[in-house]
């Protein structure tokens, strides 16, 4: 499978971006996007192998990662400083109202104190 | 059986309180920064109020049976009754300007059906770094993130 330059211009050209501005936006640097779009297959040979072993197409035995996953990514490629698992953590709060926030975070605070 | 949640109908009794008699006070420190997102674990909801001894906040104690006891050379103010045990008081915040300055930047947070004046992240962060303890730095890192992802999802939306 090779990367879609040509879907990728088109879909970036839908969001009024350039491609140029779509890598900077997606944390990619010019430099692994053209490597990425020269290579005759940007899936692992193994993946390839698997597949064509199984007779499946390769997109068969990939599943998506949670949305949740790919937002802390995404923000962490911005950001190198940023903690994935800081970030993920945080996304995963914003999804509660802000009592259960402030519930847990007193709840964990009292089982700390009493493990101590 | 679970244990309660720590923020029960008493302690949002106590903020409604507080709100219902215009008493002049910001949600400070780890429980703010947790309202707001950040995965921070704290023991305490720290209340910084203008005015200990304005009339409306000894109104409010007064309505739900609180006692507030004044501070001493070895002792913070404390208040003592059902529904205060949660809440400290803060009457000076490290690193950062007057109550009223930082007032006017407050967030204001629903918890449960009490709207109230919690203090930025980015103000924690300072007076964090300000106070400097280890427990301060450590919690740094973590602070930061939570305001990259609120920076973040501020552009995006």
């Amino acid at each position: 499978m090779r990367l879609a330059t040509e879907r990728i211009r088109e879909l970036a050209r839908d969001m009024n971006l350039t491609l140029s501005e779509l890598l900077e936006r997606a944390g990619v640097s010019r430099t692994a996007y053209y490597s990425l779009a020269r290579k005759s297959s940007v899936v692992p040979r193994s993946i390839d192998a698997l597949a064509a072993a199984l007779d499946e197409p390769v997109s068969g035995l990939l599943e998506e990662l949670p949305p949740r996953v790919v937002a802390a990514q995404r923000i962490c490629a911005q950001d190198p400083d940023a903690s994935f698992e800081n970030v993920w953590h945080v996304l995963t709060l914003l999804e509660m109202n802000p009592i259960e926030r402030l519930n847990r975070s007193l709840t964990r605070g009292r089982t700390t104190t009493a493990h101590r | 059986m679970a244990a309660p949640p720590p923020l029960t109908d008493k302690e949002q009794a106590f903020l409604r309180a507080l709100v219902e008699e215009d008493v002049r006070f910001l949600i400070v420190g780890l429980a703010a920064a947790a309202l707001q997102g950040a995965p921070a674990v704290t023991q305490d909801v720290d209340l910084w109020i203008d005015s200990l001894s304005s009339p409306n906040f000894r109104r409010a104690l007064k309505k739900l049976g609180i006692v507030y006891v004044e501070p001493t050379m070895q002792n913070p103010p404390l208040m003592v009754g059902e529904g205060a045990e949660l809440f400290d008081l803060v009457v000076h915040m490290h690193g950062l300007e007057s109550f009223d300055q930082e007032a006017v930047h407050a967030k204001k947070i629903a918890i449960g059906d009490v709207d109230v004046d919690v203090l930025p992240l980015e103000r924690i962060i300072a007076s964090k770094r300000a106070t400097n303890r280890p427990k301060d730095r450590a919690i740094l890192p973590v602070l930061e993130d939570t305001l990259r992802v609120l920076s973040r999802r501020g552009t995006d939306d």
